[in-house]
């Protein structure tokens, strides 16, 4: 089996589902969308609240955008498990191994592109409206902030894409996930400094602030989710090549 | 040439036994039916021969080498294993593409099959708009896609019209004579029968018949004439002179295998012979079929009632 023609084979599976190749431009162009509404609307206001952390303010709408990674992730996967497709993908590529990396590679890589370009056309377009609050890629830790911020989107994607292959079914993985990052975390995410810290978005998202708060940097935050999503792959790694198809 | 090599292959799922110790193979240059009632095993042994499924125990190979160890699968190989696979928001000839891609298939080909397969017109439309009858084409022309030597189709007439069931049968005898080995599952008889050259019948997982088609067709649709005399002793007598043993079957009838009503008639009236009952009997494919796995039938109503049919 040729490694390169599976990789091309699972581009064309993305390119060619509204699901999975909507939900990757639903990442970029929610998060810019949002981001820009919410920096001309209330931007300056909230920046100039006492301890504002500017550069976390200006990455507000990761909040909506790390779903769409998520839905990303999800979908990419999840068409394998409608009708008995995993047969046919598998009767096509019967190394799993390989099936499996070449997928996750798709998904990974699209997410990464998709999460750079997103991470930095979202603090450019937000910053226009800061005027006076606005940070410029120069200032202390909007760089990281930047490349970490797309880093973190694909680190979600390929933790919904595991988790998914795992439960087989984008559903089941989006309605674990979605009320976990929109209540779990956001209820007991602001008790800085306890396990919560811990949680794969709080970890991650420590990289988009100017001043980390909490037990974590902001890079061993990120590599905290890292460790998330690499701990759902190796899950579905191991479902995959263990299960009957 | 390749064929598909069946040795003691077992899978248990749970406590169930899917498939018990089945030993068949399949062998180029014919069309081998694969029959067996809903539930006694025929996509389980078809997923276990792709590799899908890992047996419980014995094994499948196809040329001698199981499925997962064959360079490129699709054209050794061609599978359609279920219409519905296909993700409906895909195009069909971009389900396809992706088949294509893998298997370093030219993208000729792809609207190669789809022309072959008769939706060629459909090709770019989604297959979420597919009759479950086109979807049955789809999976045929993915199956055909990288022109493989040994082509598994289970139950594929499955939702096609009368024109597309005689396409089908067409090509699956067209597959045959160029040489391939062709494997096709059905639960209907008469339907395998109309263009199956070999059989392999399951029953709850068992092996129950590997034989000629025309082996079973004249094993088991033996023409027979039932009558009932006032004078059997009599027309014993004349039929035994021609070599016919009347055999009694009950209610002062008698059985007479191989007979035809026409010539017994004949015989009877010519001596004077009293006739109450004269009748053809002969047991269908389907009702010989039944026969042979009533026993083994794991959804009949009551083991009576297929009995009953049978």
């Amino acid at each position: 089996m040729s490694t390169t023609a599976v990789l091309r084979s699972e581009w064309i599976k993305v390119r060619s589902v509204r699901a999975s190749a909507g939900s990757l431009l639903a990442v970029f162009f929610t998060t810019v969308a949002i981001n820009v509404l919410a920096s001309a609307a209330v931007g300056q206001a909230e920046a100039d609240n006492e301890g504002a952390d500017l550069l976390f303010g200006a990455f507000y709408a990761f909040n909506f955008g790390q779903i769409a990674a998520i839905a990303f992730g999800a979908t990419a996967v999840s068409s394998e498990y409608l009708g008995g497709a995993l047969r046919v993908s598998l009767a096509a590529v019967p190394d799993r191994n390989l099936l499996y990396a070449a997928k996750m590679t798709v998904v990974g890589g699209l997410a990464v592109t998709a999460g750079l370009l997103t991470s930095f056309v979202t603090f450019l377009s937000g910053q226009a409206f800061m005027g006076r609050y606005a940070l410029g890629l120069g200032d202390p830790g909007v760089l990281r902030a930047c490349v970490g911020g797309g880093l973190y989107l694909a680190l979600m994607a390929l933790f919904a894409a595991g988790l998914t292959v795992v439960l087989r079914s984008a559903a089941a993985t989006l309605s674990l996930l979605i009320p976990f990052l929109l209540i779990v975390s956001f209820v007991v995410g602001d008790v800085a400094g306890s396990v919560a810290d811990f949680l794969p978005d709080r970890a991650g998202q420590q990289v988009l602030r100017q001043h980390p708060a909490g037990t974590l940097g902001a890079w061993t935050g990120l590599a905290v989710t890292a460790a998330w999503a690499a701990a759902l792959l190796l899950a579905g790694w191991w479902a995959l090549r263990r299960r009957d198809a | 040439m390749t064929s598909i090599d069946v040795q003691e292959l077992t899978k248990e799922y749970g406590t169930t036994r899917a498939v018990d110790r089945l030993t068949f193979s399949v062998r180029p240059g014919r069309v081998t039916g694969f029959l067996g009632p809903n539930g006694a095993g025929k996509s389980t042994t078809m997923r276990l021969v792709l590799g899908l499924d890992r047996p419980t125990s014995g094994t499948a190979t196809l040329g001698g080498r199981p499925y997962a160890t064959l360079d490129e699968p699709l054209r050794e190989v061609g599978a359609l294993l279920d219409a519905q696979a296909a993700h409906g928001s895909r195009t069909a000839r971009d389900h396809l593409l992706v088949l294509a891609a893998a298997g370093r298939i030219p993208v000729r080909r792809v609207d190669e099959v789809l022309e072959q397969a008769g939706i060629a017109a459909v090709a770019r439309r989604r297959v979420r708009t597919f009759s479950l009858g086109m979807r049955q084409r789809l999976g045929i022309a993915a199956a055909l896609l990288g022109d493989p030597a040994v082509v598994m189709l289970d139950e594929p007439s499955n939702g096609l019209d009368p024109e597309g069931i005689i396409w089908i049968r067409e090509l699956m005898r067209g597959l045959a004579r160029e040489g391939r080995t062709v494997l096709v599952s059905s639960h209907l008889m008469n339907e395998t029968a109309t263009f199956a050259d070999h059989l392999v019948v399951l029953g709850r997982g068992r092996l129950l018949a590997d034989t000629p088609m025309r082996d079973f067709i004249e094993a088991h649709s033996e023409r027979r004439v039932r009558i009932r005399t006032t004078d059997p002793a009599r027309l014993r007598a004349l039929l035994a002179a021609r070599g016919h043993e009347a055999v009694a079957a009950g209610d002062g009838r008698w059985r007479v295998g191989g007979a035809r009503a026409e010539d017994i008639g004949a015989l009877a009236a010519a001596h004077g012979v009293p006739l109450l009952e004269l009748a053809d009997e002969q047991a269908s494919l389907e009702q010989a079929y039944l026969a042979l796995t009533a026993d083994d039938t794991e959804f009949a109503a009551t083991a009576d009632n297929a009995r009953q049919e049978a």
